[in-house]
């Protein structure tokens, strides 16, 4: 069939680099094995069990989930409202310059973002703790990265400040696409602003709503380079997430196998999330 | 008339002014520290560990040759080899595939883009521990050809999702025609297909750019080697190595950022539209 | 129709760039590295052919010093030596430290081991060599002792497994503390040599207004482990040190160990709360340097470093780590392995490579280790009053005068362990972890092991 010669290239390099090794990773999963070894041995269930007793794995999931929550209230809650300001008439002149600006974020490198957020946060002369004092807070100075009460969250800062703004624009897309006339109906009743949006903007708005929460809280489970460049999973285990958990156990204390448990830890999670996001609208409603 | 007097009272409520200012201040917190990198790019270590906020005392336009020269040109070139062999790599292969999958409607149609789809499931997390052993086993570890396959490998399914999606809207009158004087497959996709899908091909390429551009992880796994690094990667071995010359450090920053940066403010709207696409349907 | 242009333009505006930046690359760079970038996996495929006179060598370097001077030194050597060499193409690459240990451990045990790379002497050496790839280097010692003799023998010996010798030493270096001799006298204090003694110098200094009598970086895990590599030495019997070092019989259940935190953690009270945020490079330059912390614990090879940050008037003394009163380890020990490279035995030249190494690791290469990378030279001779400043020889002196050099904790056991140890030391020192549930920590992962 001379179609399907057309679609052999993709299906190769999907099965090469995508799916041959989502299969080896599953049977790595059950196996023992560092970077250097010849074979691999068989433990059955071993790594699986060690998933279940491994402290550290409480820890990421616990900032996973952290990572999640703080997303879904300012990338998707603020998000959603930011979206919806900037869409009012009030601001319909500032509105294209501020929503370019705020997409900004979006097109800067993770790396440059987070070096400039190692500035940021730098205890001796970092631009938070400087501006803390230069406007009298002296009192709410941190080690924002060196403390284990904080880390997590300037970490986690560092996405929203990049993300939100994206977040917005997804919204303001989906709000454009609202029918003017239920706004201008509404109006007329004497419905509030704050009631409008409530009432229109977010029921209108709602498959949007879903998407950008999928994608905010698979962001969120499969977080890497945040805490990687940033601090590495410490001060402790105070920043580790599952992917870097993952990394370490595999590159640095060289167990790749049940480093391969913990990929599939991260495969459940995401494969579950995005297979929600994927069913419940079906490629073929997408499609307008 | 009556609109003229609604927009008034928005436009003086109190409401609009505490949001107005909320706005302001968001633009402020993206803008300033932009605007700081930018400025601090030519301080000297000094400069920046003596006065965080002030303008340079002394400009140190050097800063940006000395970056350039201790290797971010390279990483620079780097990150452009990789960058467009992906996206030729995307666009070709996507297309095709879009185009095959389109022609071949039917049970086997729908199960290979199904299969395409599923790839949107899997997180590249997930496979970077086999992929690393796979590239190894390959003996393409370490080459640009273990950054450029994986990436094109996972923008696949985004892309053929959203090629396809075009395709299925594109007039069946021209192919019939075409196939009625005996035009080949390769000739229908090269002659009709190709020339009507400009705009989504370059949504496509903006994606892909941003993505080759910017991806980290895969970077810094699959090369070791400082003379193959890609920019996002080389920029955290230029830290480690010029520790103190901060100034340095952040005039590589900047030369990062240009590219992409330069892509968004020529074409935002393409930008803006391929970035919400391809996460709405990914 | 605007579609199409913008995706032209996309297009138009990578290719110009990449040609732009390739137009502007050669200039800076050094022929190695164009080399390196030019033929990058094409020598790989290619069949491997003899060397032959008047043919291209190409040897791979890889090392582990990105940063300068030592960058800078290097590609100077290499420059001088394949000037000096026609036939031969030195392609040299380099990543810092800890990205070091995790690639050369990914790809010693491959076909993709590099022809010479750097090593750490110790258990890591162990580890490469039980990847079976380093070649032992017994018949370049004995062929020309001329040259093997003037080395350092204390530092060859760190690279000599079971009569096999599998490096060539080129550095030396020791661990020791800093201290600022103007703050000692003004404050009227002596150099301790005891734990108790340390810890009344730390407290009279805090009463004189010091806040961080001692500093550390305790972002970086290897400033950390250099510490706890230390204090494991000094408090616990070495016998039972080496059992617990030794990944297939360690416990670490010796309550020793938790001594040894506890210790920790009196020690990072004193270094003050942006200790975790900062790394050893920001506590030595922004704390040590500037005399704000008069004490830190630094190693000797960063003598060149902290003279270029000091103002004229800073004088620094040494002093080793100081003895604990219950320690069983021998206290005359001083931490800091020596370095040195080795040769992989897949290589297509094995001679070219020695020959490389014998020519670095030489009076001339010596000298320029000492002079202008800072590091302290493994050969005899080679730095002497005309070419090194008084620390330097201070420091040679020390490390001479050492009883016996213990090895880098991240050298000497596995990474399972010290990554479990870095990051339970690092909570301690935010108080979020105690000792004791640090080595139940430690344990465990110990006993993952086997």
């Amino acid at each position: 069939m001379e179609a399907l010669a057309f679609t052999v290239p993709a299906l190769v390099i999907l099965g090469v680099f995508v799916f041959y090794p989502l299969v080896r990773n599953i049977i790595y999963s059950f196996q023992s094995f560092t970077l250097s070894s010849v074979t691999k041995e068989w433990v059955g269930l071993k790594n699986y069990m060690t998933l279940l007793s491994d402290k550290i794995i409480l820890t990421c999931l616990k900032n996973n989930i952290l990572y999640a929550l703080i997303s879904i209230v300012i990338q998707v809650g603020f998000g959603l409202v930011l979206a919806a300001v900037l869409e009012d008439v009030a601001f319909h002149r500032l509105a294209p310059a501020l929503r370019s600006i705020y997409f900004i974020p979006t097109v800067i490198s993770m790396t440059v973002v987070c070096l400039l957020f190692d500035f940021i946060y730098n205890p001796q002369m970092g631009l938070l703790n400087s501006f803390l004092e230069a406007i009298g807070l002296e009192g709410l100075t941190k080690v924002w990265l060196g403390s284990k009460k904080t880390a997590m969250y300037a970490v986690i800062a560092v996405s929203q400040w990049q993300s939100t703004g994206y977040v917005a624009m997804l919204f303001i897309v989906a709000i454009q696409k609202i029918p003017r006339d239920l706004y201008e109906a509404a109006e007329v009743d004497g419905a509030s602003k704050i009631k409008r949006f409530f009432y229109i903007t977010v029921p209108q708005v709602r498959q949007m709503f879903f998407v950008t929460m999928i994608l905010t809280v698979s962001g969120a489970f499969t977080v890497f380079n945040e805490p990687y460049i940033l601090t590495g999973g410490g001060p402790g285990t105070a920043t580790m997430v599952l992917s870097l958990h993952m990394y370490q156990t595999g590159f640095v204390k060289n167990n790749m196998g049940y480093a391969s448990t913990i990929a599939m830890l991260i495969f459940i999670i995401t494969a579950v999330l995005s297979s929600v996001q994927f069913f419940s609208f079906g490629a073929e409603k997408e499609e307008r | 008339m009556n609109k003229g007097k609604i927009r008034k009272r928005r436009v003086y409520g109190a409401g609009e002014i505490v949001w107005l200012v909320i706005l302001f201040l968001l633009a402020a917190m993206i803008l300033y520290p932009l605007f700081w990198i930018l400025m601090s790019s030519f301080k000297d270590y000094q400069g920046i560990y003596g006065d965080v906020w002030g303008m340079p005392e002394v400009w140190h336009v050097e800063n940006y040759l000395t970056a350039w020269n201790k290797g971010i040109s390279q990483y620079f070139i780097n990150s452009a080899v990789v960058t467009v062999a992906t996206i030729m790599g995307v666009v070709f292969t996507a297309s095709f595939a879009a185009f095959g999958i389109c022609q071949m409607m039917g049970p086997l149609g729908n199960a290979i883009f199904l299969m395409c789809m599923c790839g949107l499931l899997l997180s590249p997390q997930v496979c970077l521990l086999p992929l690393f052993m796979l590239l190894r086993a390959l003996k393409l570890k370490n080459t640009l050809l273990a950054m450029i396959l994986p990436y094109i490998a996972f923008r696949l399914p985004v892309s053929i999702m959203m090629i396809r999606s075009f395709f299925v809207g594109i007039s069946k009158e021209l192919e019939e025609a075409a196939t009625i004087d005996g035009a080949s497959l390769f000739q229908i996709y090269q002659h009709i297909y190709l020339p009507l899908s400009k705009p989504i091909l370059s949504t496509v390429v903006i994606m892909t750019a941003y993505y080759g551009w910017n991806e980290f992880m895969f970077a810094t796994i699959f090369v070791d080697s400082s003379k193959l690094r890609t920019i996002p990667v080389g920029l955290m071995t230029f830290r480690d190595g010029l520790m103190t010359e901060w100034g340095v450090v952040l005039a590589g920053m900047v030369i990062a950022c240009v590219p992409i940066m330069t892509l968004f403010l020529l074409m935002q709207k393409s930008f803006v539209r391929g970035m919400t696409a391809g996460s709405v349907k990914g | 129709m605007k579609m199409k242009k913008a995706a032209a333009l996309t297009l138009a505006m990578m290719m110009g760039l990449s040609l732009a930046a390739c137009g502007g690359g050669g200039s800076g760079e050094t022929p190695a590295g164009q080399s390196q970038a030019a033929d990058g996996s094409g020598d790989k495929s290619g069949g491997a052919a003899p060397a032959a006179d008047g043919e291209q060598v190409v040897i791979n370097f890889f090392h582990r010093w990105p940063n300068d001077p030592k960058n800078t030194m290097f590609k100077e050597l290499i420059d001088q030596y394949m000037a000096e060499n026609p036939n031969v193409t030195i392609n040299m690459d380099c990543i810092l430290n800890d990205q070091y240990k995790e690639k050369i451990r990914m790809v010693v045990s491959t076909d993709e081991i590099p022809d010479i790379f750097s090593s750490w002497s110790g258990t890591f050496a162990q580890e490469m060599i039980a990847s079976g790839n380093v070649s032992a280097l017994n018949d370049m010692y004995e062929a020309d002792t001329e040259w093997s003799g003037k080395i350092a023998q204390a530092s060859v010996d760190g690279f000599t497994f079971d009569g096999q010798i599998y490096g060539v030493p080129w550095s030396q270096d020791g661990k020791v503390f800093w201290y600022n001799k103007k703050i000692f006298a003004d404050n009227n204090l002596e150099v301790p040599t005891t734990w108790n003694e340390f810890i009344a110098v730390l407290d009279a200094l805090k009463a004189a207004g010091y806040e961080t009598p001692v500093v550390e970086g305790l972002s970086d895990s290897w400033a950390i482990l250099h510490y706890l590599g230390t204090m494991n030495q000094r408090m616990v019997d070495p016998a039972v040190l080496a059992k617990d070092y030794d990944a297939a019989t360690g416990e670490f259940t010796d309550p020793a160990y938790v001594e040894v935190l506890k210790k920790w953690q009196q020690l990072v009270s004193y270094m003050g709360e942006t200790c975790v945020a900062i790394d050893h490079e920001a506590a030595r330059n922004n704390y040590f340097a500037t005399g704000e912390a008069p004490i830190m614990y630094l190693q000797l090879a960063e003598i060149t470093h902290v003279e270029k940050v000091i103002p004229e008037d800073f004088e620094y003394g040494f002093f080793n780590f100081p003895a604990f009163e219950e320690g069983k380890g021998d206290v005359n020990a001083l931490t800091g392995a020596p370095e040195g490279f080795m040769i992989s035995n897949k290589t297509k030249y094995p001679e070219e490579c020695q020959k490389f190494l014998k020519w670095l690791v030489s009076k001339n290469g010596g000298e320029a280790l000492t002079t202008k990378g800072g590091d302290l030279s493994s050969v005899d001779g080679a730095i002497d009053e005309t070419n090194a400043i008084p620390s330097q020889l201070e420091a040679m002196d020390i490390i001479k005068s050492a009883s016996t050099l213990a090895p880098w904790f991240d050298n000497a056991c596995d990474a399972s362990v010290y990554t479990v140890y870095a990051q339970g030391a690092q909570a301690i020192a935010t108080g979020d972890e105690t000792p004791e549930s640090v080595m139940e920590q430690v344990q465990e992962a110990a006993a993952s092991l086997h």
